[in-house]
């Protein structure tokens, strides 16, 4: 026991958490005993004694629990440990419960805690959707539904879909481009604990007074700046998640940008690298904004300042300007590296190699740059500057063009290919690009003003968003969850299941948000727990769906589960990919390589006879089976 | 000799199986482009507080900006200021004289550094005690004293980030290699970064 204190882990991380939480409430009530206010509030406004501790308890755990070791060591100028690789890898499940530098271990840490909160969030909206399947109020009162679907925003929006993209990523993406492990592994560990961390925030928010927060996952000032307690959970834990994507995309950068395998030059990356560059490039530069907003908020609740205050001179208007300069990249954030799996999953399954390459690679590069130039169409009616509309009204149509380059060279990819769509994989892929462009083009529609003006919260964004993300953003991460479970668990998950949920997913995610257009056109308005009696019969619809599209996720955890566990086992590429991340073991070797791979030529050449991706170290003394062995010099 | 840097190349020892070392496909060190693209964040961090500067004080369009009665003690800010653009300079002054394995100037570069920015943050707080407006008094004061504390904030990270590097030098831990003095290039990178940005943040909040 004594033994178990001082090592780094649970024992410790529970001890440095109540220290922790001890210390930031000593804090308080010591600067308030020299500030000589009352040490504690009679009348309870800003509640320092809960926030503080709940900034500085996270801290002590991380402490605790050992993130922080080798850097404390490190600042003290003791010497170094040399890497003994204690922390490294994982043998047994305890070892996915510790702090791992391993990238694999992330990876699995990151989609398992991730499809956790993803259960979560869509239980909030089943219980929505149970609100609104008739009209009136049935099941929860106004209040808790403004916390509903604040959570449930918040929770797929931070803890969902951005972390899961850094999962799957954190786990092939070092492999794919033959280095050992990320640039930064102890900064990659950190980034992962910072999650679940947000997580625990986010979610307490309901066991504050008042309820948790229910400005929206916007909270938009000055809603958010006189909400009740919960809206400071929301402030504090953005600041982790937001800190846990930085550290995460500044990793995937340095490891994209310095460790490449020898002749892997940028055209020769897979797309899905690519992908994580761009989304990289995205975090790094628009993550901090919604840390800004979030810290004037905090500011403006917590030390009374005025940055949205009007009657102090503040200005309303600029909380949107900067939440949604970082929000609007997020929609790509959350949308790119999905772009990245599905070029690879088709090509694979088509086995042809991606239509137009380069283009595809630059359409991302596009995206980029542009989205950093649509923010305000989130704004066409919150009473910004005027001459700011049509700018912005022709930069949203123009970030259309690259998202077609993206579309027509999937096709362009299918076309003539040999389709194999035995892989659930391939169906999600195949279905994405289809929902994925209609919730394009309903974004088209949203980003001309006068459609924007007249739809502006209604359902029909509700709609739009769900098109893109869950048709979208979800399909894409089911379909690299099902590619590379193999990959990932050396095991074969079960196609008979997958396609039950695949089926399962794709009528429910169309019968739950198609309506959702017809009654957004018709007024019916977003984020209230009632609506008129009119829209009562799509509704019953589209919560039955809603029920049947949340049933069949059931099947995706048992399959997921017991094929982990009992699935027959995977073979080292089942799918026949080119890509390095498949040359290896499933699952891959502790340091991923014995020695680094040789990059010979384009990570796609399928159909072309002899052609190369990588020679792996040693390779030469063992015959691939259905490739012939010669070696084709690179073009 | 340590190796100073803290990103985990693999140590290779004799009993131990450890990774393959990876393949370096760009000339600049890992370390090195970790550090400029987190500056990189922390810009846009800077830039989301100053695009509610302003909006605070262009777009809302105050009657006045300082409003009136509160005036800012540009004199001793500006002397700050100098303070603070000097100790970039020693900082310099440091690394070179690493890189040239001069371990006094090390020494003397690193401490000077510390010292001037300790100096900065102890006028910095002197003027927070002494300039007779609070952050509760109207957008002025929660604006002034978001920029001037964020930016205090990162003078303060730097500061540690100092003090890591001077008990290291003391220890006689770095040495001309690049891989061996990357714990006095890295803070440096880091303090010049904190030193530009508050010659923006003068310029911004003090002088225009």
């Amino acid at each position: 026991m004594a033994v178990a204190i001082r090592q780094p882990g649970w024992y410790r991380g529970a001890i440095g958490t109540i220290i922790g939480a001890a210390f930031g409430f000593g804090l308080v009530v010591a600067l308030r005993a020299i500030s000589g206010l009352d040490v504690f509030q009679t009348e309870q406004t800003g509640y320092p004694h809960v926030i503080v501790p709940l900034i500085t308890a996270p801290f002590g755990f991380l402490i605790g629990f050992g993130a922080f070791d080798y850097w404390f060591r490190w600042a003290a100028g003791k010497p170094t440990v040399p890497e003994d690789h204690s922390g490294h890898g994982a043998t047994k499940w305890q070892d996915y419960f510790k702090f791992n530098t391993d990238h694999k271990v992330i990876g699995t840490q990151y989609v398992v805690t991730t499809l956790f909160f993803f259960l979560i969030g869509g239980l909030l909206a089943l219980l929505m959707r149970a609100e609104l399947a008739q009209p009136g109020s049935q099941i929860v009162a106004a209040n808790t539904f403004n916390g509903l679907f604040s959570t449930h925003a918040v929770v797929m929006i931070f803890l969902f879909i951005i972390p899961v993209f850094a999962g799957l990523a954190n786990y092939v993406l070092p492999l794919m481009i033959g280095a050992p492990d990320m640039a930064f592994p102890r900064l990659n560990a950190l980034s992962f604990w910072l999650l679940p961390i947000a997580g625990i925030i986010f979610l307490s928010s309901f066991l504050a007074p008042g309820g948790s927060f229910d400005a929206g996952w916007t909270g938009y000032a000055p809603l958010s700046t006189g909400a009740p307690l919960g809206q400071s959970f929301f402030n504090i834990g953005v600041q982790f998640a937001g800190a846990s994507s930085i550290a995460t995309a500044l990793n995937f950068l340095v490891t994209i940008i310095t460790m490449r395998a020898p002749g892997m030059n940028l055209w020769r990356m897979p797309l899905l690298v690519w992908a994580n560059l761009s989304t990289s490039l995205l975090v790094v530069g628009a993550t901090p904004f919604i840390a800004g907003a979030q810290f004037m908020v905090f500011f403006d609740r917590i030390l009374g300042m005025n940055f949205f205050n009007f009657l102090q001179g503040g200005d309303v208007i600029s909380y949107q300007h900067i939440f949604w300069f970082y929000s609007h990249p997020a929609v790509y954030i959350m949308m790119l590296p999905g772009f990245g799996i599905i070029s690879e999953i088709i090509s694979t399954h088509a086995r042809k190699p991606v239509f137009g390459y380069r283009l595809m690679a630059l359409a991302l590069i596009g995206i980029v740059v542009l989205s950093y130039s649509v923010w305000a169409h989130h704004m066409f009616v919150a009473g910004m500057f005027s001459w700011l509309r049509v700018p912005i009204m022709i930069t949203t149509m123009l970030i259309a063009v690259p998202t077609g380059i993206k579309v027509f060279s999937w096709l362009g990819t299918l076309f003539y290919g040999k389709i194999h769509t035995y892989s659930t994989a391939m169906l999600f892929s195949l279905a994405f690009i289809v929902t994925f462009t209609i919730g394009g083009i309903s974004g088209v529609m949203l980003g001309m003003i006068p459609i924007d003006i007249h739809v502006s919260d209604t359902y029909f964004v509700v709609a739009h968003i769900h098109f893109v993300l869950f048709g979208g953003s979800v399909f894409t991460i089911f379909a690299g969850i099902y590619h590379w479970f193999p990959k990932m668990t050396g095991r074969m998950y079960d196609e008979r299941l997958g396609r039950v949920h695949f089926w399962g997913t794709v009528i429910g995610t169309w019968g739950t948000f198609i309506p959702m257009h017809w009654v957004g056109m018709d007024g019916m308005p977003r984020r209230v727990a009632d609506y008129a009696s009119q829209y009562g019969d799509w509704n019953l619809v589209i919560s039955i769906f809603a029920f049947i599209l949340g049933a069949v996720q059931l099947v995706f955890l048992y399959n997921m589960i017991v094929s982990w566990r009992f699935g027959p086992k995977a073979g080292n590429n089942p799918w026949r990919a080119n890509s390095i991340e498949w040359q290896v073991t499933s699952p891959p070797p502790v340091f991923n390589f014995d020695e680094i791979p040789r990059v010979v030529g384009g990570p796609y050449e399928y159909g072309t006879p002899g052609a190369r991706h990588a020679i792996m170290g040693g390779e030469e003394l063992e015959v691939p089976e259905p490739k012939p062995t010669t070696v084709t010099a690179p073009s | 000799m340590e190796s100073a840097s803290i990103a985990a190349h693999g140590h290779v020892d004799d009993h131990h199986h450890g990774p393959p070392e990876a393949h370096q496909s760009a000339r600049i060190d890992r370390t090195i482009l970790g550090i400029l693209l987190f500056i990189l964040s922390e810009v846009m961090l800077f830039g989301a507080f100053f695009a509610a500067y302003f909006f605070l004080r262009v777009v809302a369009d105050p009657a006045s900006w300082p409003p009136e009665g509160i005036e800012l003690p540009v004199l001793i800010a500006g002397i700050n200021t100098c303070v603070l653009v000097s100790s970039s300079f020693t900082i310099h002054y440091a690394l070179e004289a690493i890189k040239h394995g001069n371990h006094r100037g090390l020494k003397l570069g690193l401490t000077t550094t510390w010292l001037l920015g300790a100096t900065f943050l102890f006028i910095q707080i002197n003027e927070y005690i002494h300039i007779g407006f609070t952050p509760r008094d109207g957008a002025f004061g929660s604006i002034f004293f978001s920029l001037t504390g964020l930016h205090g904030a990162h003078v303060f990270v730097g500061l540690l980030l100092l003090t890591f590097a001077n008990i290291r030098a003391y220890r006689g831990h770095f040495g001309p290699e690049q891989k061996d003095h990357l714990g006095v290039e890295v803070p440096g990178i880091y303090w010049h970064f904190v030193d530009i940005m508050w010659i923006i943040v003068f310029l911004a909040v003090y002088i225009i």
